[in-house]
């Protein structure tokens, strides 16, 4: 079987697919691919962030 | 330098959602390309991830040569470097199914989306079914 019917016909994908959260594809894919980088970028800086405030507050 | 962009950044290149916080690219083994390679993350001092500090590594052409699939964090972020993957081989493999995208002025290659999502479905790992998802839905998308 052709590698795409078989994702499309995998039921474990077909799960996992009705939890995708397509209004942020569709918001990605009005982005250019550096837009989407930049993106990530500010993400993961804000990611950092909160990892290191939970590191200064331990009580968090 | 001949690199491939593959896993999470491909996915982000292709307008995935998800954080990702390595950089994975899967590297030609050309002996010129490996010189290219070390002198262009030699700068930004790669170093083994999770390895205690104070070990004797070096990155290098013969450090290169002697491995194959390397696990790095540096100044400027994690990166792994892959000299084959599962499902997709090393760079020659995955050359003819890479795109070429443009990145703060460089161009470079990125993994195409159908031969991305082959090659997680080939790694078989459970984190990887929601990923798969995503980029299916991306794919739909396009259609």
């Amino acid at each position: 079987m052709p590698a795409r019917v078989e994702e499309e016909t995998d039921p474990v994908i077909r799960a996992y697919l009705a939890g995708v959260d397509r209004t942020l594809l569709r918001k990605n894919a009005a982005l250019s691919v550096e837009e989407r980088f930049l993106q990530l970028m500010e993400l993961q800086r804000l990611a950092a962030e909160l990892r290191s405030a939970v590191r200064l507050d331990p009580t968090a | 330098m001949r690199f491939i962009i593959v896993g999470g950044a491909a996915a982000t290149a292709h307008g995935s959602a998800r954080l990702t916080q390595d950089l994975d690219i899967v590297y030609d083994r050309s002996p010129e390309n490996l010189a290219r390679l070390v002198r262009a993350l030699t700068p930004h001092q790669p170093y083994l991830r999770g390895a205690p500090p104070g070990l004797p590594f070096h990155l290098d052409v013969a450090t290169l040569l002697r491995g194959l699939n390397f696990t790095l964090t540096s100044k400027l972020g994690d990166v792994d470097l892959f000299g084959e993957i599962a499902g997709g081989g090393g760079y020659a493999n995955l050359e003819p199914h890479a795109i070429s995208i443009e990145l703060f002025g460089v161009r470079c290659l990125c993994l195409g989306l159908d031969k991305l999502i082959e090659v997680k479905r080939a790694a078989g790992r459970p984190k990887d079914l929601e990923v798969i998802a995503e980029l299916v839905a991306i794919r739909e998308g396009r259609a």
